[in-house]
């Protein structure tokens, strides 16, 4: 099978370094800073040599010249394990005519996921949905194409939980993508938890366009969710709407990053691959 | 097609023009929309319905008429109206013993249907007899016109008759004529009569035929009776006839020729009441019932013609020979209007009658024909057949199509329901 529709997509971003936000432990050899010093080939600094010290590590050479000893460091590479979770709950089916906000989920989740899977880092999926779909991190060639096969098979109902997800995934890095209309709280509470821990939390938060600026026409709003809520937005509701979304968003952007939750809106207009830069781009620049 | 009742439509009218004006109110509601942030808009109930030039939802307002429409035309209870008559028929001919010439009531009806219009028969004595096809009823029983009846006519069992066929040809006509080709003797009149003429809803047209009490006397006395006897005013029309087949009346014991005369076929009424003292009693005959002071003796055993009212015998019959002898033990005061009272006389009548002929032959009173005759109008079709209580065969049709308007209604309403909810 190929990446199909993908295609252009994973073009677009093949190259596209995504780097640890810190160094990452591990002794597979990868692309990310490692947290261990030591054998490998990429020189760092010359340290004194201290009790306890491998006396292999010992630099004979400089000791003869210089008569002290110091031991040579060396800077390790390791692999960063990465889990995507996408929300599939029905608010991700909208428009209805294009389910825009559900396509631009799965492109981002490939995305991401084929980024660091280019750099040798397993990578694995959470489709959270009434019957959620686990695929573990692996870094086997065909990862990306059975997260795919996955995505494509999936169709957003109901009001799954994201938070049981987060806290169950075997990565350090995890990536939420989702539009943050279930359980924002009980996700807030275990991203920190996983940060706490040593992880790295990013949350894409989607938000349609339709979202943002709803159609001019009054209209009978019903939430998929929620059973019974529905409400009337016309002219004059509109502008309030407008002004508690916003808040809402600005007041959810905010409670993230204060947990060290690295979060970033998107438009369903924007490309998915403008999005993945943006997000390798800005953690690799902090992890600088 | 034709409503019994016409309401339901009105109501059903009403109802469908309503659905349609919710269409229109409801032109310009907020269509329904799939929101994910709809708990992001205030919650306020804002309305927005406009009337509007052109319904919406075409479909489903079609089925919801439709729905309407049929129900109340199921409930308005459509019936299929036959092909229409202004007027109908219903010729009740006389064939019991009162009529003195079967052949000539005969005659009289069958120039009743020389106007064409649709007419039933009913023959009746005892029993009564519908026939369909009148002209052939009327020939058959003119065939049979030679042999006289010998039963007692029964109107009551006519009228229970005509009301009964009544309803399977009412509903073909505007009015319903009901003629009653008798000589309405009282015999032929009873207790039922009042009640069973007030079922029938409209006048009855009396054609009196000859009686056999009207022709030349059936029977005579065989001599006249005292001008003091107190039975005089009673039998005051018989006629004096010293034949053998008359009626001898002996007021005091009788003689070996009385016995004679009996056996000879003549009647021989025994009402020997010397010594009887007056007392109230009541006493009945047939339908008759006289309360009276009268003398109270016990007649003899025999066919019972009148009984006191704790059912002991007042008059009896036994035969002798090609006659008969009649015990009367009914006293009779010579002081008093009991004479002169008509159920007295009808009574007294009867009890002299010939044998075997205890009823009376005599015309029922005016106010007994006025009663049976009525006042007013012919009986109306829809009158006698509002008693029709069999459904229309297109109601449970109609109920049916309402019941699969509101299945499809429901179903449109569901599929419609994801993108308007």
């Amino acid at each position: 099978m190929t990446a199909g529709p993908y295609g252009s997509l994973l073009d677009a971003v093949r190259g596209v370094r995504w780097p640890a936000a810190r160094r990452v432990g591990g002794a597979t050899l990868g692309a990310h800073p490692s947290r261990l010093r030591g054998n490998s080939s990429e020189f760092s600094e010359f340290r004194p040599y201290r009790q306890g010290d491998d006396p292999r590590r010992v630099d004979w050479r400089l000791l003869a010249r210089s008569d002290r000893a110091y031991v040579r460091l060396t800077t390790d590479r390791a692999t960063l394990r990465t889990a995507v979770i996408v929300d599939a709950s029905a608010s991700m089916a909208f428009p209805l005519h294009d389910l825009a906000k559900w396509v631009r989920a799965k492109e981002i989740a490939v995305a991401l996921a084929a980024v660091a899977h280019a750099e040798a880092d397993p990578v694995g999926l959470t489709i959270a949905a009434d019957a959620a779909v686990t695929l573990t991190p692996r870094a086997r060639r065909s990862v990306i194409v059975e997260m795919i096969r996955a995505l494509d098979a999936t169709a957003p109902a109901g009001a799954p939980a994201l938070a049981p997800h987060l806290s169950a995934a075997r990565a350090p890095r995890v990536v939420v993508v989702t539009d943050l209309l279930g359980d924002v709280d009980e996700l807030m509470a275990a991203a920190k938890l996983r940060i706490a821990a040593g992880g790295e939390v990013i949350v894409v938060h989607l938000v349609a366009t339709e979202e943002l600026d709803p159609p001019p026409d009054a209209l009978l709003a019903v939430d998929p969710e929620t059973a019974g809520m529905r409400r009337t937005l016309d002219g004059a509701a509109r502008d309030e709407y407008r002004r508690a979304f916003s808040a809402w968003m600005e007041a959810t952007a905010a409670a993230f990053r204060s947990a060290r939750v690295r979060y970033f809106r998107a438009e369903t207009s924007e490309p998915a691959a403008h999005v993945v830069r943006r997000v390798a781009g800005e953690v690799g620049a902090r992890g600088r | 097609v034709t409503f019994l009742a016409p309401w339901a439509l009105a109501i059903g009218g009403l109802a469908a023009a309503g659905a349609v004006l919710l269409h229109l109110v409801a032109r310009q509601r907020p269509a329904a929309y799939l929101f994910p942030t709809t708990r992001f808009i205030p919650d306020r109930r804002t309305l927005v319905s406009r009337v509007a030039t052109r319904p919406r939802d075409l479909l489903l307002l079609a089925l919801r008429v439709l729905l309407l429409l049929s129900a109340a035309a199921a409930f308005a209870r459509p019936v299929l109206a036959p092909a229409h008559d202004a007027r109908a028929r219903v010729i009740l001919l006389d064939r019991s013993r009162a009529v003195a010439s079967p052949a000539q009531a005969i005659a009289q009806a069958r120039s009743l249907l020389a106007d064409g219009v649709p007419t039933r028969l009913i023959a009746f004595d005892s029993a009564a007899g519908v026939a369909l096809d009148a002209r052939a009823a009327l020939d058959s029983l003119a065939a049979d016109s030679s042999r006289a009846s010998a039963a007692i006519g029964s109107i009551s069992g006519a009228l229970v008759a005509a009301r009964r066929a009544a309803p399977r040809f009412a509903s073909a006509a505007d009015s319903v004529e009901l003629v009653l080709l008798s000589p309405v003797s009282a015999e032929e009149l009873d207790a039922a009569t009042d009640t069973l003429r007030a079922r029938w809803p409209g006048r009855i047209d009396l054609v009196r035929v000859p009686g056999r009490v009207d022709s030349a006397q059936a029977w005579s006395l065989d001599r006249a009776l005292d001008v003091d006897d107190p039975l005089t005013p009673a039998l005051r029309r018989a006629r004096v006839a010293a034949t053998p087949t008359a009626v001898r009346v002996r007021r005091t014991a009788p003689s070996r020729a009385d016995s004679a005369f009996a056996r000879a076929g003549g009647t021989l009424v025994l009402w020997d009441t010397v010594g009887m003292v007056p007392r109230p009693a009541a006493l009945a005959m047939g339908d008759d019932v006289l309360v009276a002071a009268m003398g109270r003796g016990a007649a003899p055993g025999g066919r019972t013609l009148a009984r006191w009212s704790d059912g002991a015998p007042a008059a009896s019959e036994q035969p002798l020979g090609a006659g008969c002898v009649r015990h009367v033990a009914v006293g009779v005061p010579l002081a008093g209007d009991l004479p002169l009272r008509p159920t007295f006389q009808r009574i007294a009548r009867g009890l002299v009658a010939p044998c075997g002929q205890e009823g009376s032959l005599a015309p029922a009173d005016t106010a007994a024909l006025a009663r049976l005759a009525g006042v007013g109008a012919q009986a109306t079709g829809r009158s006698l057949a509002a008693d029709q209580r069999s459904p229309s065969p297109l109601v449970p049709w109609l109920l049916g199509l309402a019941l699969a308007c509101a299945i499809v209604e429901l179903l449109v309403r569901a599929r419609m329901a994801p993108e308007r909810a």
